[in-house]
């Protein structure tokens, strides 16, 4: 009984880290903002309703699985967060204009990316807000 | 087994993630965005079935959830491969 209750409280625990995610997947002003949000709290929350749902139902080899996924998700979300966001600025995602070192230029020109942009670059309202003056460091590129 | 109030709790916090992600796969500027929202439908997806095993009864949960998050990560990799059509 007593573990019902705690993998229960570890399941909406892990399903609120997944809904802040999305809201700051919706409300952050760049694509970068945006896969900090999905990484951390994404990988952070599946870990804990894997964690709720070994305490809930728990033996010794559903322990084994559960401790295998947590450490499975915990290094990939990290390590696919940054393949994402090193590709996205690679094809022409614009940071916010407050973003002030830009240590990515140089691949992009090797690529081509910065250039010759396959994505929309144009400032949406989003990005916009915050485009308050003529600082974009991309305009250098 | 858990109580079904927990289960509908948390199926509408995870369902209601992922109405948030396909708004922001429709807005989505780059398509960068929409790859980060594909992203946390996967995570939201892999909760789903988590909780679903669970209010269930079924004994292969932990099993799909540990082959889901190594896949998911080979998808989430392929995926940044063709954003960059193929470069590195």
């Amino acid at each position: 009984m007593i573990a019902t209750i705690i993998g229960s409280a570890l399941l909406i625990l892990g399903a609120f880290n997944i809904f802040s995610a999305a809201v700051g997947l919706l409300r952050l002003p760049d694509l970068y903002t945006r896969t900090s949000a999905i990484g951390t709290a994404a990988g952070l929350g599946v870990a804990f309703m894997i964690l709720g749902v070994v305490v809930v139902d728990f033996t010794w080899l559903n322990l084994l699985k559960g401790v295998l996924a947590i450490v499975a998700q915990l290094v990939t979300s990290a390590v696919g967060s940054f393949a994402l966001a090193r590709s996205g600025y690679l094809t022409g995602s614009s940071p916010a204009a407050i973003t002030v070192p830009d240590e990515l230029a140089d691949d992009a020109v090797a690529l081509g990316g910065a250039s010759v942009p396959l994505g929309d670059t144009v400032p949406t309202e989003d990005t916009a807000a915050l485009d308050a003056g003529p600082t974009d460091n991309r305009a250098n590129a | 087994m858990i109580p079904v109030s927990v289960a509908i709790i948390v199926g509408v916090l995870l369902v209601a993630a992922v109405a948030l992600a396909v708004v922001r796969i429709v807005r989505g500027p780059t398509p960068g965005d929409t790859a980060v929202a594909g992203d946390l439908i996967f995570f939201a997806f892999v909760g789903l079935v988590a909780v679903l095993a669970l209010l269930f009864g079924i004994v292969a949960a932990l099993d799909i959830i540990l082959i889901a998050t190594v896949l998911g990560f080979l998808s989430v990799l392929s995926l940044a491969r063709l954003l960059q059509g193929g470069r590195r």
